[in-house]
């Protein structure tokens, strides 16, 4: 049966280490050292093994993936191997040169994460002086043969400067722009109280970003989704969990999900010791939530089940403690109110307005 | 952005290139990919930057020697049209 799934793109988290600290890190809590990773050929094995099973994308992430020195090497292998490799980078660690020698070992397309428009606000994010590397990174990318994404991450902190930050993202003269309502896993759901937008920044950002398509419509294309607390169905996670996707943490850990490891008694199997094809077909942890037999009601006899597959089970875990239900984002789950709780109109804006949070710290 | 003319070079946008999954070319691209077989594979490998529109008909028109050009010609804007809105194809 689950022979009919086939995986399309394998995440790679090459690394946790980062020398960003930004407070809305979707990593989990306990991250892996650097003493844990997976080494080269480990790395290089995996991406043969997925280019074997079908899987067309690559996406090289962490931390921050330039962290390691191998990368190279990485996507030489990966390229040879057909794959299609994107990289998630704040472009720390990527000088012209470093970057131009990735580009010719077949990088195919580079995503940069931005903070906010202005300096001083950005850095504050993120717990580090990225922002001006960034804007000379995003120079040096322009000038190369590679596909270019800027991701704006959004939030409450920057969403009052949508415009501006789309202005500054202009700047930057991306092939494409992603605004991603920062998603509550890890360290993002740790400083939820802070982060967590408001009902009337949430439309304000919808329609600034309508705007800015028709505007910008042939000459930069504009992603963005409404963010699910603030939704009416959730996500499709992962394109259903087991159906499309894979993702090897730093040690090797093969998850169905970024947040996976947070349901308890799933057993991860690692690439260490088991092939992709195994882990795919095989692994418990990835037939545990495939299809649809353990979805219980509301979702079961669901008209949108193969649609959203239910959302996302880390956060039906994470918010209503039990990984089998409907994911509480959902307005048909009977927990939606510990969602819609979390939302904040305009009367509640300074709610922990004042409450310091949590930068997310390097890995040993 | 305009719809193509017969002097329009297509070529694929930025960071989309040619792939494969089993025995099937597809066309790779940040978000997804594409299959491409049939009419379509005979149009989109003729865009390469460098021919123009009116040129790729003219091939197709040669290699398919019993088709109507007329066809032809509806085929491959309808088909230039369709990759434009999903930005794997741009102009030169």
């Amino acid at each position: 049966m689950s022979k009919a799934y086939k995986p399309l793109a394998l995440i790679a988290e090459i690394t946790h280490r980062c020398p960003l600290h930004c407070v809305y890190c979707s990593n989990p809590l306990q991250m892996i050292s650097a003493k844990e990773e997976l080494g080269t050929q480990g790395w290089i094995r995996v991406f043969e093994e997925a280019a074997r099973l079908g899987i067309l994308h690559l996406h090289l992430t962490g931390g921050e993936p330039a962290a390691r020195p191998d990368l190279m090497e990485l996507i030489q292998a990966a390229h040879a191997a057909g794959l299609y490799i994107n990289l998630i980078t704040s472009g720390i660690g990527l000088p012209e040169k470093r970057l131009a020698e990735l580009v010719g070992a077949g990088l195919d397309h580079v995503q940069l994460s931005i903070q906010d428009a202005e300096e001083e606000a950005a850095n504050w994010i993120s717990g580090s002086k990225a922002h001006a590397h960034k804007i000379g990174f995003a120079q040096s990318v322009r000038g190369m043969k590679v596909a270019f994404t800027v991701n704006l991450v959004v939030h409450r902190k920057n969403l009052d400067h949508i415009e501006e930050m789309i202005s500054f993202a202009q700047e930057l003269a991306p092939n494409r722009l992603e605004i991603a309502h920062t998603q509550y896993y890890g360290w993002a759901l740790k400083n939820r109280a802070q982060l967590m937008p408001t009902h009337a920044q949430v439309e304000h950002c919808m329609s600034v970003v309508g705007e800015a398509r028709e505007r910008l419509s042939g000459k930069m294309r504009i992603d963005c989704v409404v963010p699910d607390y603030y939704a009416r169905y959730p996500k499709a996670c992962m394109g259903g969990w087991g159906q499309r996707l894979i993702l090897i943490d730093p040690s090797g850990r093969a998850l169905p999900c970024h947040a996976a490891g947070v349901i308890p008694d799933l057993k991860f199997d690692n690439v260490r010791d088991r092939s992709l094809d195994w882990i795919w077909t095989e692994s418990s942890a990835f037939q545990h939530f495939r299809g649809e037999a353990w979805m219980e009601e509301p979702c079961r006899s669901c008209e949108r089940r193969d649609e959203d597959f239910g959302g996302c089970r880390c956060q039906a875990f994470l918010i209503a403690g039990d990984a089998n239900a409907t994911d509480p984002a959902c307005s048909l789950s009977p927990q939606h109110q510990l969602i819609t709780a979390q939302r904040i109109e305009n009367t509640t804006m300074n709610r922990a307005a004042d409450i310091p949070w949590s930068y997310r710290p390097n890995p040993e | 952005m305009p719809p193509p003319s017969d002097t329009s070079r297509p070529r694929f946008s930025a960071g989309c290139r040619w792939g494969t999954q089993g025995e099937n070319r597809v066309v790779l691209f940040p978000e997804g990919m594409i299959r491409v077989q049939g009419t379509g594979l005979n149009i989109l490998e003729l865009c390469n930057g460098q021919r123009t529109v009116k040129q790729i008909i003219v091939e197709l028109a040669q290699t398919f020697s019993t088709a109507d050009p007329e066809k032809i010609r509806k085929d491959v804007l309808s088909f230039l049209e369709v990759l434009q809105a999903k930005r794997v194809v741009d102009y030169e």
